[in-house]
């Protein structure tokens, strides 16, 4: 068995909520609570729950984004929060992450592939800018005449593929999708979720895919991890989780998204 | 109680909705199926009276008997509330965050029925308990950020039932919600209908949520209705070539994450984008996706035609001649 591309190890993450009265001490919110998972290169590991359970602040320690309060992201073998910026900077080409709206995350002023080249430039590629561009275009099933265009004048679909070639421009290794197809139409999401798959087998992606959405996880990812109140309730192969969840929690949750054999 | 007979809207050049007929009596339940752009959401704002002022309306739009197509702001709010009324898909933007959800509930009781406070907020503390709002006093007094989201869209359900409207059309109840909230919403929408006699439209993109809550089923594309019919029907043995290819869309975990070879199983998709409504296909809407057209679907627009008992669809394949 390989090293583990990424592996999460005990993370946990506190807020400190605005204080109720003067003189009482604030309130802290414990968003991830001592929470653990390994992902493999060309694997996906799905994280379900729902909105509150934590999901979208273990995306943004694992993208160190923010630091975690205990615990540790090792991205192959490297601390992400103890990393020097200069090299956690370089690091980042590795790992990339898509959002839910694919119309907020892209500058409406800019041409798509201004936007796409723009972890390029982050990193200092030059030179290259411009094929590597299109090259990320082209995988995601649009044109390289599309750099072009702006945001606006693609559909919502289309502009999720824009996000993933902005993802993938710099040849990560790890990419975080969060909520990445819960935008967009079913005939569509589809599509999406076959891209990602594409991807991963020609460029031997892993996928952190987050999703509210039992049954979109259940049908791509090879694990599932089941959040609850920040906590990890459940963790497993997705088959089996689906089968015969242990928790009572994701029995509702598979129960409430239908699905069945 | 509400009839459209060719009912069609349009902006410009870009029509929104094309001849739609439909009628709905007291106590049905109607699911309206699409994804964006197929029309739904501007059928039922014109069912409410809400669509923009630059769309033109065609057709006539009947509600108790009454021709409302071209009906004033004034006539419509005659109706709005009381006759029908309508559930949105964001509870958080629909609700006003400066105001007690108690008072934003009574408010219509006061303007349109003429109750006083007393009056109303009795009134109102029997509706938080009829959509199962627990402590219904305390959430009265609670502002929208307060409460949950599920809690949300039940105050939002109030609202829309404070004068009693003989049709609730719920936009995209679910959307915005988890799983197992959306189920409940879902069926107290269900359980709403059946106690009160009251007729509901359900649009929503979910077809597990329409195959719960719903005893019809429209099926819209680019602008055009594509199938009608019964949804435990249409759900079980779907006609049109665009219901298949969103019922097999689904993602459906049951059918193993990698095939024989270890392969990862890719989902079945239908090909292409919804088209934009200036730019919808001659022919048939679902034509340039469509995976068994024929030459005729280019050209010619098939109509909404009966195929079987109590269904229709608009396929060339299945209604026969036609242009």
């Amino acid at each position: 068995m390989t090293a583990p591309l990424l592996e999460a190890r005990g993370l946990t993450r506190r807020y400190r909520l605005p204080r109720n009265a003067l003189l009482r001490a604030a309130p802290v919110l414990t968003a991830v609570d001592n929470t653990s998972f390994t992902i493999r290169a060309g694997e996906t590991l799905g994280i379900v729950g729902e909105s509150g359970s934590g999901k979208s602040t273990l995306a943004r320690m694992v993208m160190a984004f923010e630091a975690p309060d205990e615990g540790e992201v090792l991205f192959n073998g490297q601390n992400l929060h103890t990393l020097p910026a200069p090299e956690l900077r370089k690091l980042r080409q590795q790992f990339q992450m898509v959002f839910q709206d694919p119309y907020g995350s892209l500058n409406p002023r800019r041409a798509v592939g201004w936007s796409i080249a723009e972890p390029l430039r982050a990193i200092g590629v030059d030179g290259t800018t411009e094929r590597r561009t299109n090259e990320a275009l082209e995988q995601v099933g649009l044109h390289a005449r599309d750099a072009g265009k702006y945001p606006h004048e693609f559909s919502g679909g289309q502009r999720q593929r824009i996000a993933i070639a902005r993802a993938v421009v710099t040849r990560p290794a790890l990419l975080v999708a969060d909520e990445a197809v819960s935008a967009l139409d079913v005939s569509v999401q589809a599509q999406i979720l076959n891209l990602l798959m594409d991807l991963q087998d020609e460029l031997g992606l892993g996928i952190l895919f987050i999703s509210h959405d039992l049954a979109v996880v259940g049908s791509i990812c090879d694990h599932i991890l089941v959040m609850q109140h920040g906590k990890a309730l459940e963790t497993g192969p997705a088959a089996q989780v689906l089968r015969a969840p242990t928790h009572p929690y994701t029995a509702t949750l598979v129960k409430a998204a239908g699905i069945s054999r | 109680m509400l009839q459209l007979i060719d009912f069609s809207v349009s902006f410009g050049n870009a029509t929104a909705l094309r001849h739609t007929s439909l009628m709905i009596h007291a106590g049905d339940r109607l699911g309206i199926v699409g994804e964006s752009g197929s029309g739904k959401t501007m059928l039922a704002l014109s069912l409410m009276g809400m669509a923009p002022d630059a769309a033109r309306l065609g057709g006539m739009l009947r509600m108790d008997g009454r021709d409302m197509t071209h009906a004033t702001e004034v006539e419509w709010q005659a109706i709005r509330a009381r006759r029908v009324a309508m559930v949105f898909q964001e509870p958080m933007a629909a609700l006003n965050p400066l105001r007690r959800a108690g008072d934003t509930v009574m408010e219509p009781m006061m303007v349109h029925e003429g109750l006083s406070r007393d009056q109303a907020r009795t009134r109102a503390l029997s509706l938080f308990e009829e959509v199962g709002i627990p402590d219904p006093a305390a959430r009265m007094r609670q502002f929208p950020h307060e409460l949950s989201g599920g809690q949300r869209q039940r105050v939002l359900i109030a609202l829309a039932l404070a004068c009693n409207p003989a049709l609730l059309i719920a936009d995209e109840p679910t959307t915005a919600l988890d799983a197992n909230v959306a189920l409940k919403i879902t069926d107290l929408l269900v359980r709403l209908s059946r106690e009160r006699d009251m007729a509901l439209v359900f649009i929503t993109l979910d077809l597990a949520a329409v195959a719960r809550a719903t005893e019809h089923i429209v099926v819209m594309y680019g602008s055009d209705m594509v199938e009608q019919g019964l949804t435990a029907d249409v759900l079980a043995a779907p006609i049109h070539p665009y219901t298949k290819g969103l019922l097999a869309a689904r993602p459906d975990p049951t059918r193993g994450l990698r095939d024989a070879n270890g392969k990862r199983r890719r989902l079945p998709t239908i090909a292409g984008t919804v088209p934009q409504l200036f730019a919808l296909p001659h022919g048939c809407r679902f034509s340039g996706r469509c995976p068994v057209e024929v030459s005729r679907c280019t050209t010619f627009k098939p109509a909404l035609k009966p195929v079987g008992a109590n269904r229709h669809a608009a396929c060339h394949l299945h209604t026969g001649e036609d242009a």
